[in-house]
């Protein structure tokens, strides 16, 4: 019987592709805004977990994410490699200034200067050159977002310079890191050439990055620098989370689930109202089908199958297209980092999936309460509710 | 044989209205009505005098207000509606005026509509049917859609689905209301030739006066009540043309 109601679904041409269409749409609309949504707020975070010699990551007590810089007394670094457990701790000074490219390109760039010592915070993988060629003075790394900024339309490569606050960078290399939240270019450099750039001023260190010891517990050592007052430790993934609840509480996702919404509630009044018309449409065939003696199970089996087939079939080709748009966006250096995790593609599909089920629902309720009888009157059947 | 064996189908006292109060209609008032195992019963009678409200009680497709209807000795009002919906799937074969085929489905697929409802392979089914086909002169359009077939070649394929799954009783509403004459006689006789069975009924409702000579036995039916039932003129040659090739009961 399966079999019979695939064929009265591929019979209905018009509905049967309305119907897929609707689907992948929908699907469509819900991940990419989903994946954008996701790829906003975990870019928030993108410079936290790019750092991944640290685990431990302290600073000013107020501090929520990584765009919001204070500037840390060089005691509290000494406090920090005074705990027992803590591996090292290295400072990392944040900062931000003017950028001008030798073809008249100008930008604020976003300045991070690397302990020369211990190089912690290095990128560990860059796309040209070597990282710690920045331990020369007034050299740098530059994502490759800023490669872009500064030098569009030119192949990747190192050896170009940039005039930041009259002094000549030298770009020894492009990293590969995360694009950053904020979209300005991203240049690591070591603590004294950021220094040197910030002159004036008595910011040395915006972030204290730490590793823990063999055998201690990163949450425990946390506390113990906590428990040393005016200072915030935090693990890795608990500061990139405090990040993404940081800018995720300020309302841009409520825009995005507006859309997501919208997405769910039309891809699946369309296809669930398809599927009931569709249903509508049959109710003589499947009326007679009922007067020969198929059971309600074996109609509602037929449903459910039918469904599930619109679904998968609409739930396969939106995730494609998603996915193929996905990827043709990557492919500008700033929208580099977006993604479609799979979980957010299962997600909308499910979700998609539920609220259609109700429509699946309505119509083997209206397939139950057919009246047989009414398949001998050759009016048109009619529904005993 | 005690004349209660030889009875398909037996109703008593039937009555059925629609509706409430003002709206109320007395469809059947009281009907008793007969029909043996071996007959081609012809059920006639004006239109809107309840012909096919009462075939629609008979299989169970509809309650009625009260009086008792068994089939060949079941009570389908006293079955759970699970049990009525299996007995009408193993014992009861339909023809419709409109023929009611899927469009989706070729010949073939259509009159194998009752063994896939229970259960049989699809491979099997189809090739059951396409057999049968054959025998209804149909052999060569198996594979042709509905659409493609004309009205009488299209309640072939119906007649096909009736029989395909050697049902006890085959209930036919109007089933040359929608043909010409030449082709609705070439329809009742293939009915006549295939249906026909010592072990089963034949219920035929029928308007059509030109078709009453394929007859048993004529119920003729007014105001929802049968007020005359006569013999029919049915010759024996037709009776056994073709009943005992379509009958294997094996198959
Ligand atoms: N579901 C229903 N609700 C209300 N009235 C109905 C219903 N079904 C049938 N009737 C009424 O019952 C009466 C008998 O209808 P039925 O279809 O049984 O007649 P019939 O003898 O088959 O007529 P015809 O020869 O035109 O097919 C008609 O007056 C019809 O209007
Ligand atoms: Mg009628």
């Amino acid at each position: 019987m399966n079999w019979v109601g695939l064929q009265m679904l591929r019979n209905d041409r018009a509905k049967f592709a309305a119907m897929i269409v609707a689907v992948s749409l929908a699907v469509f609309l819900m991940q990419n805004q989903a994946a954008i949504l996701a790829t906003m707020l975990s870019m928030t975070a993108a410079q936290i977990r790019d750092v991944q010699d640290a685990d431990l990551w302290v600073t000013e007590p107020e501090v929520e994410c990584f765009d919001q810089v204070k500037a840390m007394r060089d005691i509290h670094l000494l406090r920090v490699r005074g705990i027992a457990g803590i591996s090292w701790a290295a400072p990392l000074l944040k900062i931000d200034a003017i950028g001008h490219s030798e073809g008249g390109r100008l930008n604020t760039v976003t300045v991070l200067g690397i302990d020369d010592a211990s190089l912690a915070g290095l990128p560990h993988r860059m796309r040209v050159g070597r990282a710690d060629a920045i331990r020369e003075l007034n050299t740098a790394i530059i994502d490759p977002g800023g490669h872009e900024l500064f030098f569009p339309g030119e192949p990747f490569q190192a050896g170009r310079s940039l005039r930041i606050r009259d002094r000549r960078i030298r770009i020894m290399g492009i990293s590969d890191i995360a694009a950053p939240f904020t979209g300005l270019p991203m240049l690591h450099t070591s603590r004294s050439t950021a220094a040197a750039l910030n002159l004036g001023e008595q910011h040395m260190t915006s972030f204290i990055l730490a590793r823990s010891a063999p055998g201690s517990r990163p949450e425990a050592l946390c506390q113990k620098i906590n428990a040393l007052g005016g200072l915030r430790a935090r693990t890795t993934e608990q500061f990139a989370a405090d990040a993404m609840w940081f800018y995720g509480s300020q309302g841009v996702p409520m825009l995005f689930m507006i859309t997501i919404t919208i997405g769910l509630i039309v891809g699946a009044a369309i296809t669930g109202q398809t599927f009931l018309m569709f249903i509508k449409e049959n109710a003589r065939p499947l009326s007679m089908l009922k007067v020969v003696g198929t059971t309600d199970r074996q109609l509602g089996t037929m449903i459910l199958l039918q469904g599930t087939v619109v679904l998968v079939l609409g739930s396969c080709f939106g995730s494609g297209i998603a996915a193929a748009v996905c990827n043709l966006i990557r492919t500008q250096p700033f929208l580099r980092s977006l993604y479609l995790p799979w979980e957010i593609a299962l997600g909308t599909c499910l979700a998609l999936a539920s609220v259609t089920g109700i429509a699946l629902y309505a119509s083997y309720r209206h397939v139950r309460g057919l009246e047989p009888a009414a398949v001998f009157t050759p009016a048109i059947v009619t529904c005993a509710a | 044989m005690t004349p209660l064996d030889s009875t398909a189908v037996h109703c008593t006292g039937i009555r059925k209205h629609f509706g409430e109060d003002d709206a109320r209609v007395e469809v059947l008032r009281g009907v008793d009505y007969t029909v043996r195992r071996g007959e081609l019963s012809f059920l006639v009678g004006p239109s809107g005098c309840g012909k096919t409200t009462l075939i629609s009680v008979i299989a169970g497709l509809l309650e009625t207000s009260s009086g008792e209807v068994s089939l060949f000795g079941n009570h389908l009002a006293r079955m759970p509606h699970s049990d009525r919906v299996l007995f009408r799937r193993s014992h009861l074969g339909f023809v419709f005026q409109q023929y009611n085929l899927l469009q989706a489905l070729t010949a073939a697929e259509n009159a194998a509509i009752p063994l896939l409802a229970a259960g049989v392979r699809r491979r099997e089914a189809v090739d059951r049917a396409a057999a049968l086909l054959d025998r209804l002169g149909l052999g060569s359009r198996t594979a042709a859609y509905p659409r493609q077939l004309s009205g009488g070649q299209q309640q072939r394929v119906a007649l096909a689905r009736a029989l395909v799954h050697e049902p006890r009783l085959i209930i036919c509403d109007e089933p040359t209301a929608a043909l010409d004459h030449a082709t609705g006689e070439a329809v009742m006789e293939l009915l006549a030739s295939a249906a026909v069975h010592p072990d089963r009924a034949v219920l035929v409702v029928t308007h059509d006066s030109r078709v009453f000579h394929f007859a048993d036995v004529i119920a003729h039916m007014d105001d929802g009540q049968i007020t005359r039932v006569e013999p029919g003129r049915r010759t024996d040659t037709a009776t056994h043309l073709g009943s005992s090739r379509l009958t294997n009961p094996s198959a």
